[in-house]
C-alpha cells in the first residue's frame, strides 16, 4: 500500500467512476500482510469548512476500535460552481495481538452547489454490502429531508448540543424517521455524554432494598459546563421518564419542577459554571441521604459518593465520558441496539429545550 | 444468563452494562499464592476500574504467612500492575486498595475462623457489605476439607437475615469419582448447591459463551448441526508448556485429570448440548449434564483402541531444547503420567448418533491453542469430488484462545478457464472486527458469583457425571493389561498413535 494512503491525509485522488478499480489496487499494492475490516458502512456529512480533513483526522482514531467502510462527505450547498471530487484512503492500525495490521477503507468527497443532492446517490453506490449504514449527521437538518436517502439508514448519529432550535430539528429527525418506518435509529451524541453519568447515578439503586428513595427524591442539583444546558436538561428528562415524574416547570424557568408518582414536588435546580465538563456534578437529597456523582478533576473519572450524617461516606471512582468526539463516537457505536429510553427522555423534556 | 437484580432498577433501563452485584465481602483462602496475585487481583481490580463493583466490595486474603494489611496492599499493587488487563491508574488503584485486607490464620485453625468473623462483621458496619460473604478457595486442594469444616463451625455457611453466603470452589474437584463425591459431602454439608459455585475458567472465556450464541442465534447453524451433516467433531487444547513448576500436582493428575474432566468436557458439552429451553443457569446445566451422561462408557477392551496417553520426551519447542517430563524438577523418572491423551468418544444420542468425537489435549506441542472444529460430511459424490480429499469437507473452527475467533473452509473454484477447485477460509477474528478487548475469564465469574448467577459453574451433577466416565479410562490404566505409554518428542503433535485413533476411520487431525 502506498505510504500516502495510511496517513490521516484524504489519500489518493480518484476519478467518481473508478473508485472501486482504485480501492482494489489500494489493497493489492500494499505490502506486508494486512486485513481489511469492516463492521458497519460509516458515512459522516458536515458543511463546515475544512471538515473533510478534520473528520479525516477523527477517522483514523475512531477505526481504531470500529472497523468500517468511512464515506466523508464534505458539502458546500452554498458555493456558486459546482463541483464534485473523491479521494480514497486507509486507516491502518496493529491488532490487539500486535501481529497484522487492520484496516478501514475511506473514501472522501467534496460536494459543492448542485452537487450536494447527489449525496444519496453517493452513499448508496459507495456502500459495503450487508453492512448496516450509520449517518453522522454533523450540520442542522434542513428541509426537504430526502426520503430516498432516510430510508437506507439504520442508526442515525447527531449532536442536539449545537442545535439552536431542538424541537424544529426534532421535529424533522422525526419525520426522517418516519419516512424510513422506524427503521433508523436516532443516536444522539449529546444523549451518549451522559451515558457513565446515568451509570454513576443508576449503581446506587441496584439493590432493590434502596428503591424507596425514588419516591423519596425531592430536591436535586446538576451543576453544567458553558453551553450544556441542553445536557442537563436530558438528564432531568432521563430521571422524569425513567422514575415516573411529570414535568411542571416551563421552559428557561428557574428550578425545574417535577411531580413524582405521588404528586409531590420534586425540584432540580440547574447551574452554569465555566466548566470544561458537560456534566461537572449531580446531587440528590433522600431523607438525609445524599447522592452524589461529580466529574473528577483528571477528566476521566467520576467520584461517587453515597453519604448520611453520622455514617462513614461510601466512595468510589467510575469511568467517566471524555466530552471528545472520537470517545463519543467510540461509545456510541458500541453501543448498539434501540434507544427507546432516550426517546421516552426526549418527550418529557422537549418543552425545555 | 440471569442476572438476579438486573431490569429491578428502573435506571438500569438502555444502560449496556449489567446490574452492579449487592455489596460482599469477598474472602480468598489462599491468599499468598500465585492465582490470587495473577488472576483473582487483576480480575477485581479491572471490575472495579470499569465500575462494575460496587464501592463496598471488600477482599479479605485468608493466609498463613504473617503480613499487615498495607504489606499486602502493597505486594498486590506490583502484581496487579504486571498481570492487570489494563494498566494501573494510581487513582483508581488508591480507592480500590482501601478494601484490601488481610487475615493471618492457618487453615486448620478454628480461631482463624473466628476472628475472621468479628472482622467481617466490622466491615460490614465500615464499609457496607451488608453481611455478604463470598469465599473463594485459592487454597490447595487438600486445604478444602479443613477449611470447609472450620468455616461452618464458625456459622459462616450461614447467612443473616437478608444477606446470602456462597463459595467458589477452584479446580481440581477432586481426583476421581470417589473423591469428587466425597468434596461435595463435605461441601454441601456446609452449603446449599445454590451457594455452590465451582469454576471452569474455560466457561468464563468469551468465546466459550459465545458457543451458544453461534450455535442458537444464527438460523443457519442448528438445522446442520447433527449427524446428518457432520462427519465427526474435533477438540484440541494443545499448549507449548511443560509442567513449569507444578509438577507436584501434575504427578497425581496428568493431562486427562487435569483438562479433560473439566475444560474439554466442557467445551464438548457447549457443542453437543440440546437448546435449552431459557437462558437460566439450571436450563443451560441440565442441558449439559445429558450430554456427558450420553457419552458411550468405554468397556475396558475398548479403551487401548478408543484412547491414547502419551508423554513427552526430550525435543525442542520454538527453536529452544526442553527437557523430557521425566527430566523435569520433582516428576519421578520412571513417572507414568499422561502428559497427552486423545480419544475418541461417542455421544449415543439422535442427534450425534455415529458422530465421533475425538479430543486432544498436551504439553510441549508445537503451538499454544484451544479449538473445536466441526467437520462436514462431503457433498455428494456426483459432480466435483471425484478426486476427493480430506480437505474437501467444510469445516468451522471455533477457536477459543489464543486469536479468539470463528472460521469455515469451504470449496471454491480456481480463476481459469479449467475446473479446478481448492478450499478456501472465510475468516472471523474478534480482535479484528472488535477493538474492545475482552474480559478476562476471572473478571466474568467473579461478577457472575457475585450476582447469583451460576450459568457459568459447574453444578455437582455435571462433576460426578464426567469423573464418572474418566475413572473408567483411568482404571484401565492401572491394570496389569493396560495399554502402555507412549512417547512423542516435545514440539510434536504427540504419539503416532493419536495420529493412528483417527487413520482408522480414515480421519486426520485437523492442522493447527
Amino acid at each position: 500500500m502506498p505510504a500516502a494512503a495510511e496517513t490521516v491525509s484524504l489519500g489518493l485522488p480518484v476519478a467518481i467512476d473508478r473508485i472501486d478499480r482504485e480501492l482494489k489496487k489500494l489493497w493489492s499494492e500494499g505490502e506486508g500482510a494486512m486485513t481489511r475490516a469492516s463492521l458497519m458502512n460509516l458515512a459522516v456529512y458536515s458543511e463546515e469548512p475544512g471538515s473533510l480533513t478534520r473528520n479525516t483526522q477523527l477517522l483514523a482514531r475512531i477505526t481504531e476500535n470500529h472497523a468500517c467502510r468511512a464515506i466523508v462527505i464534505g458539502a458546500d450547498p452554498r458555493a456558486k460552481n459546482d463541483r464534485m471530487e473523491a479521494w480514497i484512503s486507509a486507516h491502518c492500525h496493529l491488532s490487539r495481538a500486535g501481529t497484522k495490521r487492520v484496516c478501514s477503507e475511506q473514501i472522501s468527497f467534496l460536494l459543492e452547489g448542485a452537487m450536494v443532492k447527489l449525496l444519496p446517490s453517493i452513499v448508496f453506490s459507495q456502500l459495503d454490502s450487508d453492512l448496516p449504514l450509520y449517518l453522522w449527521w454533523q450540520s442542522e437538518f434542513a428541509e426537504p429531508m430526502d426520503p430516498q436517502l432516510w430510508s437506507w439508514i439504520d442508526r442515525l448519529i447527531y449532536d442536539s448540543q449545537s442545535w439552536r432550535d431542538f424541537n424544529a430539528q426534532i421535529r424533522l429527525v422525526e419525520m426522517a424517521q418516519r419516512e424510513a418506518k422506524q427503521r433508523i435509529v436516532l443516536c444522539d451524541l449529546n444523549w451518549t455524554r451522559l451515558v457513565h453519568f446515568r451509570l454513576a447515578f443508576a449503581q446506587f439503586f441496584d439493590h432493590p432494598g434502596s428503591h424507596h428513595h425514588f419516591r423519596e427524591i425531592k430536591n436535586g442539583s446538576i451543576i453544567f459546563g458553558n453551553g450544556f444546558r441542553s445536557t442537563a436538561i436530558l438528564f432531568v428528562g432521563w430521571l422524569a421518564a425513567q422514575l415516573g415524574w411529570e414535568i411542571r416547570s416551563e421552559k428557561n424557568a428557574g428550578p425545574i419542577e417535577l411531580g413524582n408518582s405521588d404528586g409531590e414536588t420534586v425540584r432540580i435546580q440547574l447551574q452554569e459554571k465555566g466548566d470544561d465538563a458537560p456534566i461537572a456534578s449531580f446531587t440528590a437529597q433522600s431523607h438525609g441521604i445524599e447522592f452524589q456523582v461529580t466529574q473528577a478533576d483528571c477528566g476521566d473519572l467520576l467520584e461517587v459518593c453515597r453519604s448520611k450524617l453520622g455514617e462513614v461516606p461510601a466512595r468510589q471512582v467510575l469511568p467517566s465520558s471524555e466530552n471528545d468526539p472520537v470517545k463519543l463516537m467510540s461509545e456510541e457505536l458500541m453501543r448498539g441496539g434501540p434507544h427507546h429510553v432516550y426517546l421516552r427522555a426526549v418527550e418529557k423534556v422537549r418543552e425545555l429545550l | 444468563m440471569t442476572k438476579a437484580t438486573e431490569q429491578t432498577n428502573p435506571l438500569r433501563e438502555g444502560l449496556s452494562t449489567r446490574a452492579v452485584p449487592q455489596p460482599c465481602a469477598i474472602v480468598i483462602f489462599g491468599a499468598t499464592g500465585d492465582l490470587t496475585h495473577r488472576k483473582l487481583i487483576p480480575a477485581l481490580y479491572n471490575l472495579a476500574a470499569d465500575g462494575e463493583l460496587p464501592p463496598a466490595v471488600t477482599v479479605v486474603g485468608f493466609a498463613r504467612r504473617p503480613k499487615s494489611d498495607d504489606e499486602f496492599r502493597k505486594e498486590l499493587a506490583e502484581t496487579t500492575k504486571q498481570f492487570s488487563r489494563q494498566d494501573v491508574r494510581e487513582d483508581i488503584w488508591k480507592t480500590f486498595s482501601q478494601s484490601l485486607f488481610y487475615h493471618q490464620s492457618e487453615f486448620e485453625d478454628e480461631s482463624g475462623y473466628q476472628s475472621i468473623a468479628k472482622r467481617l462483621d466490622k466491615i460490614d458496619e465500615e464499609r457496607g457489605t451488608r453481611g455478604n460473604r463470598l469465599f473463594y478457595f485459592a487454597a490447595a486442594p487438600e486445604q478444602f476439607e479443613p477449611i470447609l469444616k472450620n468455616l461452618k463451625a464458625a456459622g459462616h455457611n450461614k447467612a443473616k437475615e437478608g444477606s446470602w453466603a456462597r463459595v467458589i470452589i477452584e479446580k481440581p474437584f477432586g481426583r476421581d469419582l470417589a473423591s469428587a463425591q466425597e468434596l461435595n459431602r463435605v461441601v454441601s454439608d456446609a452449603f446449599a448447591e445454590d451457594q455452590t459455585y465451582r469454576i471452569d475458567h474455560f466457561l468464563g472465556k468469551e468465546t466459550a459463551q459465545n458457543i451458544l450464541v453461534l450455535r442458537f442465534a444464527n438460523a443457519i447453524f442448528e438445522p446442520i448441526w447433527n449427524a446428518r451433516y457432520i462427519d465427526h467433531v474435533q477438540i484440541t487444547a494443545a499448549e507449548t508448556l511443560g509442567v513449569e513448576g507444578r509438577a507436584g500436582y501434575y504427578e497425581t493428575a496428568g493431562a486427562l485429570r487435569d483438562m479433560v474432566q473439566n475444560h474439554l468436557l466442557q467445551l464438548l458439552c457447549l457443542v453437543a448440548m440440546e437448546a435449552p429451553t431459557d437462558l437460566s443457569a439450571d436450563s443451560i446445566r441440565d442441558e449439559k449434564v445429558k450430554v456427558v451422561r450420553s457419552l458411550r462408557r468405554y468397556r475396558v477392551d475398548d479403551i487401548a483402541k478408543l484412547v491414547v496417553r502419551g508423554q513427552y520426551t526430550s525435543g525442542a519447542i520454538n527453536a529452544e531444547n526442553v527437557p523430557g517430563y521425566r527430566e523435569e524438577e520433582k516428576v519421578d523418572p520412571k513417572s507414568e503420567t499422561d502428559s497427552f491423551v486423545a480419544l475418541r468418544l461417542s455421544v449415543d444420542t439422535w442427534r450425534w448418533s455415529d458422530v465421533p468425537i475425538y479430543l486432544r489435549v498436551g504439553k510441549r506441542l508445537p503451538k499454544s491453542a484451544t479449538e473445536i472444529s466441526v467437520h462436514f460430511k462431503k457433498a455428494p459424490m456426483v459432480l466435483f469430488n471425484r478426486d476427493s480429499t480430506e480437505h474437501d469437507q467444510n469445516v468451522l473452527v471455533i477457536r477459543i484462545q489464543p486469536d479468539e475467533g470463528i472460521s469455515l473452509r469451504m470449496m471454491a473454484k480456481i480463476p481459469g478457464t479449467s475446473l479446478r477447485i481448492e478450499p478456501v477460509k472465510m475468516d472471523f477474528h474478534y480482535g479484528t472486527s472488535f477493538g474492545k478487548a475482552s474480559p478476562e475469564a476471572y473478571e466474568r465469574l467473579l461478577l457472575d458469583a457475585m450476582s447469583g448467577d451460576a450459568t457459568l459453574f459447574a453444578r455437582r451433577d455435571e462433576v460426578e457425571e464426567a469423573w464418572a466416565f474418566i475413572d473408567t479410562i483411568e482404571q484401565a490404566w492401572t491394570e496389569k493389561n493396560a495399554p502402555s505409554l507412549t512417547f512423542y518428542p516435545a514440539g510434536s503433535w504427540g504419539p503416532e498413535e493419536a495420529d493412528e485413533l483417527l487413520a482408522r476411520d480414515g480421519r486426520a487431525w485437523r492442522r493447527l
